[in-house]
């Protein structure tokens, strides 16, 4: 699920940074260092939308570096426990699959594959229905539905199934090639 | 608001689930010599028949170590099934209480007067709660047929992973770290092992067709055990159907359960039968359990019945009246016969009088009332012997007065006393038993007077003297 909220970081920057375009820099720096993190807390930062406010900057004995609180609008992304998303298979072994829904990954077990799908080994691993008309196999994308969360200071990880009604394959990739 | 229905479904419950809990922790070695399993049902039975109870009662009355029942008493309490109130009083209040022919609430309220000189006790008192407990077996069965459904659908279950080599267990929220470059499989992160998924490790090997068989033999099992979970609990859950509509009983907090049952005990005796009530909460010691709906019901039809019930649920109080207090009547039945009961009884009227007064009044009212032979000729012996004492007689005045209150509400005992005699053993009979002596006395009374004339002149003064103290 996403969120828009307002999160504060303490940015230091570095003295070369000081001048005309210093609030640019804080922010640049802001952008590359936040998104794409993950906080157990608050989830995945998907993206900065803007700057609620500068602190003042407060310089640091030694360094001449200065740390500047930052409050910053972003978008986070934190999966929950039941909750259904698209993802892209992005590896299919015998005890599941693996797939992915932007940044945060997602195991399917083969218990949670419904029970008419089959594994079949080989070149392109996949699981197959016994008709072959649904296939799941890597690139494939899927609609699941979160059954458990690992939530870790910088890491979040799922699992997921795909046997319940409306689940599965969303479209196939490679048209059955 | 019938509790039969609640009371059923609380036994069935009990025999549902609480079957084979036993107190003891596991850390305790003991356990294997004393096994008490089956005690939680007998204490939740007991449970169902009274409403507020205090705990060491209880405890007598089932033979049971305070300290065991508390141990299953907290983990009811744990379980949401029972509701505890602990609170302080002291062993005078307690004694006051027991011995007391009053209304619980003035009495309660005597001995938290006198709480502040004397020593404290804690004593802890326990209610079934109905709604919580409807709430808590319901919830108990969806949480128990939830799982065994989603184990059957294979739904929402984590599935677990177990290295063969090691023993180590995963779950499958430890896939990402546990799925190697090299094959296919999940390897163990100490050993390398392959892991096998945890239904999987009965099977010889994970192939495709075990691991079908195996499930579908795992399925077969689970259906079994819904089937038969709904077969067996079947009584229990017709019964929370029959109960879902009626409203659950509820008896309140400790404080608010004492008051009404004091007001219904005072309503009853508005009515007639104030002694006979005020007896039986006397004589139970703690009069929580005795004062049950039967009672309630029961208040206000006539006097007969009333005694009867009083003598019945009496039965049981009287045996767990304490050593102490059979003393105390016995060393006063020595000193003075005729005075015994009065001072008992003056005690009782007292501390009502203190709390409240109002009461009082309706007591003399009552008793004016009421009025009947036995009360006469304990009045007029009553002056005669004043008469006859030396000491000035207007001092004796007021005392007589008030004497001649309580005498009047010990003749009333008197009538169910004599049917409690018949039910049960002397030893029962302590202090209640003045009240027989007192109409055995007004027979006798003269001849007492005129043996004990001054000394029971002087009783009576001093009797006055802690009247008033404690008023």
């Amino acid at each position: 699920m996403f969120f828009h909220i307002v999160l504060e970081r303490n940015m230091q920057l570095h003295p070369r940074h000081f001048g005309r375009d210093l609030r640019e820099k804080l922010v640049s720096k802001l952008m590359k260092d936040v998104e794409g993190t993950c906080s157990g807390r608050h989830g995945f930062i998907v993206a900065i939308t803007g700057i609620e406010s500068v602190g003042k900057g407060l310089i640091r004995d030694g360094t001449g570096f200065v740390t500047f609180p930052v409050k910053y609008q972003c978008v986070v992304f934190r999966p929950f426990k039941g909750e259904i998303l698209e993802a892209v298979v992005t590896m299919v072994n015998k005890m599941g699959f693996f797939a992915e829904a932007g940044p945060v990954q997602i195991f399917v077990s083969n218990h949670l594959i419904p029970d008419d799908m089959e594994f079949q080994s080989g070149d392109v691993p996949n699981y197959t229905t016994s008709d072959g008309s649904v296939k799941i196999q890597k690139e494939s994308e899927v609609r699941l539905k979160i059954i458990g969360t690992r939530v870790d200071a910088t890491e979040i990880f799922c699992i997921g199934t795909i046997k319940d009604d409306f689940l599965g394959v969303i479209s196939d990739p490679g048209a059955n090639a | 608001m019938s509790i039969e229905p609640f009371n059923r479904l609380v036994k069935l419950a009990a025999r549902a689930f609480y079957d084979d809990i036993t107190t003891k922790g596991d850390n305790q070695p003991k356990s294997g010599r004393s096994d008490n399993r089956g005690i939680a049902v007998v204490i939740l039975d007991a449970l169902t028949r009274r409403q507020w109870v205090r705990e060491e009662d209880l405890a007598k009355d089932l033979k049971l170590h305070t300290k065991q029942l508390r141990r299953t008493l907290r983990f009811f309490e744990e379980e949401k099934l029972i509701t505890r109130d602990h609170r302080k009083e002291g062993a005078k209040g307690a004694k006051v209480y027991n011995a007391a022919v009053a209304a619980t609430v003035d009495v309660l309220q005597n001995g938290k007067e006198g709480d502040d000189k004397i020593k404290m006790h804690t004593h802890s008192y326990c209610c079934l709660d109905y709604s919580q407990i409807f709430d808590v077996v319901r919830y108990r069965l969806h949480r128990m047929k939830k799982k065994l459904r989603d184990e059957l659908d294979n739904k929402n279950t984590v599935q677990e992973y177990i290295c063969p080599n090691c023993g180590k267990r995963y779950t499958a929220l430890d896939a990402l770290r546990l799925v190697s470059p090299e094959d296919e499989y999940f390897h163990c992160e100490s050993c390398n092992g392959e892991l096998v998924a945890e239904s999987d490790k009965l099977s010889s090997q994970g192939t495709v067709d075990g691991d079908d068989k195996d499930r579908r033999r795992r399925r077969e099992k689970l259906e079994d055990m819904l089937h038969r979970m709904e077969a067996q609990l079947k009584p229990l859950m017709d019964q929370l159907n029959r109960v879902k509509d009626l409203p659950a009983p509820e008896f309140g907090s400790l404080q608010a359960w004492e008051v009404r049952a004091n007001a219904v005990a005072r309503g009853a005796n508005g009515d007639n039968a104030n002694d006979p009530s005020k007896s039986g909460q006397g004589f139970g010691g703690t009069p929580m359990p005795f004062v049950g709906e039967t009672k309630v019901e029961v208040a206000f039809s006539g006097l007969e019945e009333k005694g009867d019930i009083k003598s019945e649920i009496s039965a049981t109080p009287m045996k767990v009246l304490p050593p102490w207090m059979i003393k105390e009547g016995m060393n006063l039945t020595k000193e003075q016969r005729g005075e015994v009961k009065q001072e008992s009884n003056m005690e009782g009227t007292s501390a009502a009088a203190g709390s409240s007064d109002d009461k009082k009044s309706i007591e003399t009212e009552d008793v004016k009332n009421i009025k009947d032979e036995y009360v006469k000729a304990y009045y007029e012996a009553l002056f005669k012997r004043q008469r006859e004492q030396e000491e000035a007689t207007k001092s004796l005045q007021e005392p007589s007065t008030t004497d001649g209150v309580d005498n009047t509400s010990t003749e009333r005992h008197v009538g169910m006393k004599s049917k409690r005699e018949e039910e049960d053993e002397g030893e029962d009979i302590e202090w209640e038993e003045a009240p027989p002596a007192g109409d055995n006395t007004t027979g006798n009374f003269k001849v007492d007077l005129n043996v004990l004339a001054d000394a029971s002149g002087d009783d009576n003064d001093e009797e006055d003297d802690i009247d008033w103290e404690e008023g």
